[in-house]
């Protein structure tokens, strides 16, 4: 009964084969809070945000900036782009690149690398654990960082989280088949994990077999990056919006697999960091004027999103920038000395509002 | 407005004209007044007195005082077939004809010779037709055509009775763009042959486009008639909602009062659709809070909230989500909707919230048993009386006992019936659609304080409401609903009554 009524549902499109996103209301009622932010920095593609011993760190491509007072300090470049960054109770940094290497900048493992995991090459978060580990969060296990798109549109769900030891490089899965974990942060002895392809954050606690349980879920978009923040308060960026139309891309695999095969990856119907920058792109984003603001005529591919979220995970307000906006694409926000800092990687901005707390 | 237009006579004026329902006034001593040849809007909320005024013209309701004058002559209206006589006829939203009988008997009904020749009738109305551009089939049967097409064949029955006064309540509600065009471009010919036109419609752009002069009512007041191209859409907005009692009756949300934040998601409806009535409209509802669902009628809001409680289907095909606690949920009857925790409380009290001829005690009693997990059709007298006293005392519903029949009740304690039968089913998520409509003043204070204390206890409410003050001053957050989907969202301390009816007009 069940298969046929899958089937069903499939065939009239509801239930679970509906093609519908949630809504932006309620905490995340839309407003322009991420764009009137005040821009701390200007760079390609930054990514990550920590906090060490020298202050304020941001990633961009192959660099580790450290960021003050609106100027930028070089503190470390690499052979290779760095998609994951996390600060480490000693004042270090810990570094993941694009080809799966784990180094460490600062602190008492300072310069040391760890070599590239074959089953965890897809470095996407880092946090540090209580007893000194390292977590780890591997988005894929057949596509790189910079392929997420590509991880979305075959649909898959092979993402993992390991725990690395630093001292040795021993690495142990804690949870296997997420669909691309991508940001993470440590709860006592669980962990909670953003699970980007199903809008969700998950909580893998020990002995339930890294199944875990949700915390959050149907989210509006894709969520990344997590940072504790004060007050128990944990932040989300979520770096792109979920749309129908993409939904219904995702329902129509003979048309993504085509589309995959022949469609260079920055013009497909997919969700980007930074959409209306080519005439080539599926749809383009314009907007119309409604009740005094632009609101876009089409698919929003991008977006800027930053959530609050309070003890039990439940969103209590975020930030936006907008279809018409300058800080889409928003991959990682933290929270330090009464102000938020985020990277609008799309945009090419890290920049920095006032951590106002909660707004109901 | 030029000099010729001005010196064009009244067709039809109506002075100090009020109509009282039970000591209450629905219209307020107005004046209003019909040139030939010209298009004149009435605009106003809800409730403002615009249908009163348009019942009273077409012979639906008589006044209660003042004068009515066709051509110069003062007249009494006392029944439609008397307008019809004076040459004022009608364009309902929801069009009078019958369904199931041709266009061509359509128009001719009420009018029928001894012997009928249908093909001599159906050439007759192909040549009217034709005479006024309509494009209808005369032999189509009413209920196969669209409504633009139906309104048509009602403007046509309009202009073949000689009417001089054509009266449109919201003729464009249900119409496409393209329709919309279409009539008024038909509008627009009955100007030009010195036909006057009366148009009610809530789209302020339309009667801006439209008409000559306007007219706007409030709270059965007559506020302001002028010339057309002297008002803007926040003119227009300004003096409709512009109320003082109002606000002293009902205060604004904030004050005074703490905002409740919201707890956890209870209900996320996604790109819900139903025919062109809800338009793929989402929002989230929250424990904990009162949500208020702001919109005119025809703007979706009941028909959302039947679908959730499953009182009506939303489409077949793609006709979106509705998740209930984290669960997808699709209900056939609002049986499984009871069952799970949603219960509606209607707007139709009298005609679906309860049966008038049953005493207040076998009212909740049905409340309890329509349940998933009652005991279906035994009953026990004792629970039932139990059961009725417990509620009448907690909602102080005034009757003699438990065992007064609801119709003998006022509208405020026959509403607080209707509550009561839906507590009893302990929902989850409580749907009140227009709860203080028809009620006292007295009573909707009391139904206020219950819709606060039940959002208080952590259960989720709606409430919607099409009378402003109300949505402002129960309300924790505002949904405003427009054309079948929810465009916009306010926090109590920001929602003034401009912006919240600029969001549901605009």
């Amino acid at each position: 009964m069940i298969p046929f009524r899958k089937a069903m549902d499939r065939w009239l499109g509801r239930g679970e084969a509906s093609i519908t996103t949630p809504p932006m209301d309620g905490a995340f009622r839309p407003n322009d809070r991420l764009d009137a932010a005040g821009a701390i920095l200007e760079t390609p593609a930054p990514d990550g945000l920590a906090i060490t011993s020298q202050g304020l760190i941001v990633s961009s491509g192959r660099s580790l900036l450290r960021v003050d007072k609106g100027t930028s300090t070089p503190v470390a470049s690499f052979d290779a782009e760095i998609t994951a960054l996390t600060g480490l109770p000693d004042g270090g940094a810990a570094v993941g690149l694009n080809d799966g290497r784990i180094i460490f900048v600062g602190g008492q493992y300072d310069g040391r690398t760890i070599a590239a995991n074959a089953r965890a090459s897809c470095i996407t978060a880092l946090a540090p654990a209580m007893d000194g580990a390292l977590i780890l969060a591997n988005g894929s296990a057949t596509n790189g960082p910079a392929e997420w798109r590509r991880d979305l549109m075959e649909k898959n769900a092979s993402g993992s989280v390991w725990r690395l030891e630093p001292s040795s490089g021993l690495a142990t899965q804690l949870a296997g088949k997420l669909a691309y974990p991508n940001g993470l942060i440590e709860e006592g002895a669980a962990i909670v994990v953003s699970q980007s392809w199903r809008a969700a954050l998950t909580r893998i606690a020990p002995g339930d077999g890294g199944r875990g349980v949700a915390v959050l879920e149907n989210l509006p978009a894709y969520p990344g990056r997590l940072s504790r923040g004060a007050d128990n308060v944990t932040w989300l960026a979520l770096f792109a919006p979920r749309s129908q139309l993409v939904e219904f891309v995702l329902s129509e695999d003979r048309y993504r697999r085509r589309m995959i095969s022949e469609i260079e990856a920055d013009h497909w119907v997919a969700p980007c960091l930074r959409a209306g920058r080519s005439p080539l792109e599926p749809t383009q984003q314009g907007g119309v004027r409604q009740l005094g603001v632009l609101k876009p005529w089409s698919p929003n591919r991008s977006y800027g999103l930053v959530a609050r979220l309070d003890g039990a995970y439940r969103p209590t307000m975020s930030l936006h920038s907008r279809a018409n906006g300058r800080r889409h694409g928003v991959t990682s926000c933290l929270s330090f000395g009464g102000r938020l800092y985020f990277c609008a990687k799309g945009d090419g901005i890290v920049a920095s509002c006032a951590d106002e707390g909660s707004t109901p | 407005m030029n000099a010729q237009e001005l010196s064009k006579p009244a067709l039809l004026e109506m002075r100090k004209v009020g109509k009282d329902y039970r000591g209450v006034a629905a219209l307020k001593d107005i004046d209003f007044d019909l040139r030939l040849g010209e298009v004149h809007a009435i605009l106003g909320e809800n409730g403002a007195g615009k249908s009163t005024l348009v019942k009273i013209l077409s012979g639906a309701v008589a006044p209660t005082r003042g004068e009515i004058r066709v051509e110069g002559q003062p007249v009494q209206i006392a029944s439609p077939a008397l307008a019809r006589r004076y040459g004022i006829a009608m364009v309902y939203q929801e069009t009078s004809l019958v369904p199931t009988m041709s266009v061509a008997q359509n128009l001719y009904l009420g009018d029928e010779k001894f012997f009928n020749r249908l093909r001599g009738a159906y050439i007759e109305a192909q040549q009217f037709l034709q005479s006024l551009n309509f494009p209808v089939d005369p032999t189509a049967i009413v209920q196969s055509l669209g409504t633009a097409k139906r309104q048509m064949v009602e403007i046509a029955r309009a202009v073949r009775l000689k009417a001089k006064v054509i009266i449109f309540d919201e003729p464009t509600a249900t119409l496409t763009p393209e329709e919309k065009h279409h009539l008024f471009a038909l509008i627009d010919r009955l100007r030009k042959s010195e036909v006057s036109i009366i148009f009610i419609s809530h789209a302020l752009e339309e009667a801006l486009d439209i008409s000559d002069r306007i007219t706007v009512l409030r709270d059965g007041a007559h506020i302001i008639t002028g010339d057309a191209r002297t008002f803007s859409r926040e003119t227009i907005i300004r003096h409709m909602v512009g109320r003082s009692l109002s606000d002293e009756l009902y205060g604004r949300a904030t004050d005074g009062r703490k905002l409740r934040r919201a707890g956890e998601t209870v209900l996320s409806v996604q790109n819900l659709s139903m025919q062109n009535v809800v338009r793929n409209t989402s929002f989230t509802i929250f424990a904990g809070q009162v949500t208020g669902v702001f919109g005119l009628v025809g703007s979706g809001r009941t028909e959302t909230a039947r679908i959730i409680a499953g009182v009506v289907k939303r489409d077949f095909f793609h006709g979106g989500d509705v998740r209930f606690q984290g669960k997808s949920v699709r209900y056939r009857t609002p049986r499984e909707a009871v069952g799970d925790g949603i219960v509606y409380v209607t707007d139709d009290r009298k005609g679906d919230g309860f049966f008038e001829t049953m005493s207040i005690a076998e009212n909740i009693y049905l409340g309890q048993i329509s349940g998933r997990n009652s005991r279906g059709f035994v009953a026990s007298m004792s629970e039932t009386r139990a059961l009725a006293a417990n509620w009448t005392n907690k909602l102080a519903i005034k009757a003699l006992d438990g065992d007064s029949r609801v119709i003998e009740l006022s509208g405020g304690n026959q509403q607080k019936v209707v509550i009561a039968k839906a507590l009893v089913q302990k929902p989850k998520l409580i749907i009140f659609d227009e709860p203080t409509r028809g009620v006292d003043v007295g009573a909707i204070a009391e139904i206020h304080h219950l819709i606060a204390t039940l959002a208080d206890e952590g259960l989720a409410v709606i409430v919607i409401s099409s009378y402003l003050p109300e949505i402002l001053s129960v309300s924790d957050r505002i949904l405003v609903s427009r054309q079948g989907r929810i465009v916009e969202e306010l926090s109590p301390d920001e929602a003034t009554s401009e912006a919240v009816m600029f969001a549901a007009v605009y």
